[in-house]
């Protein structure tokens, strides 16, 4: 295994200057990971921009020690950062500077410390730092190389491959700490961002920068099971985002704490990093002249940048639209409970309707869904019979193609679903959806809303019952009872799966009883449950 | 003098039977954290699936380097004046560009083709099988490279997913993208489509999987050639070999073992049949 103990300062500026070219090749589809209104639309592009302005600063440097190149990266960061991420990464570099001030050259103990001092420094930049970004990236990535450095295997390569691999873990993990990023199913652009930068910088001291340039850096994938990206039909209110104002102001005697008090009021996503001499200012404003007219008070205002951040979202709704792949058939279907969606929305339900058993969605509602789904072509799948009719209503409704796959409960909606095959036509999709929903039993169970003599049944208001594919047949008392007396009645010789889905007034402890007893009674089958969140009905039981 | 045949070690084709065929195949590399493998060279296919499983450590794998190729070139070019190589899909690794990076590189008289199959696996590995079989036959380089560009749409190739686990940790997934993440236990069918993995369709257990394949298979009756590959499940693929030998001859039938290179996406119990569709007189 190759090893490096230390590098120069030459070494040093190679090596970022490796990491540079790697950044470049993903910069574009780091843009793509933006999640509107995380601040500056362009992540990617910006983190290179900076990283550009770093690297001839370090060029034009005379000193050729580590600790010099540092500071010129450092001082080309600052003079050059573009946006929030771009200003960030440049206290990071001011941050690996201080650390690494005075030492000629680096090793692996003075990297992993130096990248501590980078997050640290980092973290002080931001007038409300928030996790889930490339700060908690910078953070676990430095904690992962001081512990390798302090493990005593403290190979400049080692200490890299430990901030490398704790980054990637870090990024993929930080959907669960930011829930934009989690609705989008996306990994935070800016710690995608200096993730790939470390990892190019890792290549290079592997003696790699040959191979790179037939290769591309990975995005890494959210770790949050969630990139399908289903629309929940529900109108919010829309408010101004302002405008993202940066400047870089030069002067004396620029104390960074004041600026920041007297500026904090005036916006959101404040971040002042920088000198006595040079300061980096970044705000979004509904205000930004006040802004300018203070800056101008403290010294000379230099690269002015104020951006409409309205427009700018405007510019990204139309970018996501071209970027949001081409769907040639769309399916929406009616879904109540949170669990249920997640399940519909993961198998790739385009839209979904809120709906159910006594809360029918209006033709209206269903129709906006139609309308909202970005494909001429459209497959309904109403989950409920009372809904199927007014979901036939849509097609003398709309010029778009519109066919019903009339499912009445959510079993069938889920293997009507899973039947969608991504090669055929619609019409083939909708008799394959239609022939599928065939192959599923269903069994409801839930309360009585009032008493009644059915089937032979004497049932009493509120007593537990249970159903199969709609037909009332067993009355009881448990649940768990009921449902083994059901399964019973069934033919279950051809059967694989049974799934599940317990409703939103049933506790996850009589779920897994439920589960636990259904396993022991039927060893050969597979049983999964899964929180449904469904109102009304306690489970919803498929056998497929 | 014989067209000597280069692939990469994608194509599932094994040392006995690229032996046999006088076919070279040039390793992947497989990473797991410090310690490099050639792709079935210093690694068995066993041994990766049992490291994949039981291992803390999540694998990697690397494009043979050029100089991997080139010295392959130059072995060969001492054998014979005109080389063909076969790799898998430019859209999936660098092995195409390393290969021709070492065309680039080589100095000798000997020429050198080399496609891009847009395929993996068998779909690749039943190119080469025929295409070495009529290189021995006597086919020249020119026959060859119009032989092969003509058989690649007629290379048909699913595979069974037994878990998503591994798809979605390897990241390198191209337009199955949408499969990631469902709630429930999904077994996805994937096919190559324009050289990157696509989605089918999805099922709920292993027997509608096979049930699949060996359904996929039974469309084309009159194939040149059907290969059956597993990653860890000898057992299945050969139940599922001996239902197809009702339709096809059982000389036509190959049985190949998944590269730890799709395997590290595929991840164990992951099954493929390919089709070569017989060529149309």
């Amino acid at each position: 295994m190759k090893q490096v103990e230390t590098i120069n300062g030459r070494e040093l500026k190679e090596m970022l200057t490796t990491a540079t070219s790697w950044l470049e090749k993903s910069a574009s589809d780091i843009d793509a990971l933006n999640v509107f209104p995380v601040p500056d639309g362009d992540t990617g592009t910006n983190m290179l921009l900076t990283m550009r302005s770093s690297i001839d600063e370090a060029n034009q440097t005379a000193d050729s020690s580590a600790a010099g190149v540092a500071q010129a990266i450092a001082r080309g960061a600052l003079l050059g950062a573009r946006g929030n991420s771009g200003v960030i990464l440049s206290q990071i570099w001011r941050g690996l500077a201080e650390g690494l001030e005075n030492k000629p050259s680096v090793n692996g103990a003075d990297f992993a410390e130096a990248m501590h001092q980078a997050s640290v420094t980092a973290y002080k930049g931001i007038s409300n730092p928030v996790e889930g970004t490339i700060l908690t990236v910078a953070k676990d990535a430095a904690e992962a190389g001081q512990a390798q450095a302090a493990n005593g295997d403290a190979d400049l390569i080692s200490v890299l491959e430990a901030i490398v691999s704790a980054a990637s873990e870090s990024v993929a993990n930080t959907p669960t700490l930011l829930p934009v990023l989690k609705d989008a199913g996306v990994v935070d652009a800016g710690g995608q961002g200096l993730y790939t930068i470390l990892e190019g910088a890792l290549r290079y001291l592997r003696g790699e920068a040959e191979q790179m340039q037939f290769r591309k850096p990975l995005i890494i994938a959210s770790s949050v099971p969630q990139p399908a990206r289903a629309m929940r039909i529900s109108p919010k209110e829309e408010k101004p985002f302002g405008y993202c104002t940066e400047f870089l102001l030069k002067g004396t005697g620029f104390n960074q704490e004041k600026i920041k008090t007297k500026l904090k009021k005036d916006g959101e996503s404040l971040i002042v990093v920088g000198d006595d001499n040079t300061t980096r200012v970044h705000i979004h404003t509904e205000d930004p002249g006040k802004i300018i007219r203070y800056a101008t008070s403290l010294g000379t205002v230099h690269q002015i940048s104020i951006r409409n951040m309205d427009e700018q979202h405007q510019d990204y709704l139309e970018m996501q639209k071209d970027r949001t792949p081409e769907i040639d058939i769309a399916t929406i279907a009616v879904v109540a409970g949170e669990g249920l969606a997640d399940v519909f929305t993961s198998l790739g339900t385009t839209a979904i309707v809120s709906g159910g058993q006594t809360m029918n969605p209006s033709t209206k509602e269903l129709l906006m869904a139609v309308k909202s789904v970005a494909s001429d072509k459209v497959i309904v799948l109403p989950n409920n019979k009372n809904i199927i009719l007014t979901a036939q209503q849509l097609q003398s409704l709309t010029d778009k193609q519109v066919e019903i796959v009339p499912t009445e409960t959510i079993p069938q909606g889920v293997a009507a679903l899973l039947a969608f095959d991504y090669e055929a036509d619609f019409q083939t999709n909708a008799k394959l959806m239609r022939e599928a929903k065939a192959a599923v039993r269903t069994i409801e169970i839930t309360r009585a809303v009032r008493g009644a003599h059915l089937n032979g049944l004497n049932i009493k208001k509120k007593q537990t019952i249970g159903l199969l594919d709609g037909e009332l047949l067993v009355a009881g008392k448990d649940p768990l009872d009921i449902l083994t007396k059901m399964l019973a009645k069934l033919d279950l010789t051809n059967a694989q799966i049974i799934t599940i889905y317990y409703g939103a007034d049933t506790d996850t402890v009589e779920a897994e009883a439920v589960n636990t007893s259904i396993r022991e009674q039927y060893p050969r089958l597979q049983v999964e449950v899964i929180q449904g969140g469904q109102p009304h009905y306690n489970y919803i039981v498929s056998i497929e | 003098m014989t067209v000597k045949i280069i692939t990469d070690s994608l194509s599932d084709i094994t040392s006995d039977l690229a032996g046999e065929l006088g076919v070279t195949v040039v390793p992947l590399t497989v990473i797991f954290g410090h310690e490099t493998f050639l792709d079935r060279v210093t690694m068995t296919t066993d041994e990766f699936y049992r490291r994949l499983t039981d291992g803390t450590v999540w694998p990697t794998t690397t494009q043979p380097t050029p100089a991997a190729f080139a010295e392959v070139y130059n072995t060969l070019a001492k054998e014979t004046d005109e080389i063909l190589v076969v790799t898998l899909s430019g859209k999936m690794s660098g092995t195409y560009q390393s290969a021709l990076g070492a065309k680039n590189m080589f100095k000798g008289k000997c020429r050198i083709e080399i496609i891009d199959s847009q395929l993996v696996a068998m779909s690749l590995g039943s190119l080469v099988i025929s295409a070495a079989r009529k290189a021995k036959a006597g086919a020249t380089l020119d026959e060859l490279v119009n032989s092969v560009k003509k058989a690649m749409p007629r290379s048909h190739f699913v595979v069974y997913f037994d878990t998503l686990k591994y798809l979605a940790k390897g990241g390198r997934i191209g337009k199955a993208q949408g499969l990631l993440g469902a709630m429930l236990s999904v077994k996805p069918i994937l096919t190559v489509k324009e050289g990157e993995m696509a989605p089918l369709t999805r099922l709920r257990s292993l027997s509608a999987g096979l049930d699949y394949l060996y359904n996929f298979a039974k469309g084309y009756p009159d194939a040149e050639l059907v290969a059956v590959e597993h990653a860890t499940t000898p057992d299945e693929a050969d139940r599922l070999a001996d239902r197809l030998s009702s339709t096809f001859p059982k000389e036509r039938i190959i049985k190949a073992v998944i590269s730890p290179v799709l395997g590290v996406y595929g991840g164990p119990g992951a099954m493929a049949v390919t089709v070569l569709e017989a060529e149309k007189k």
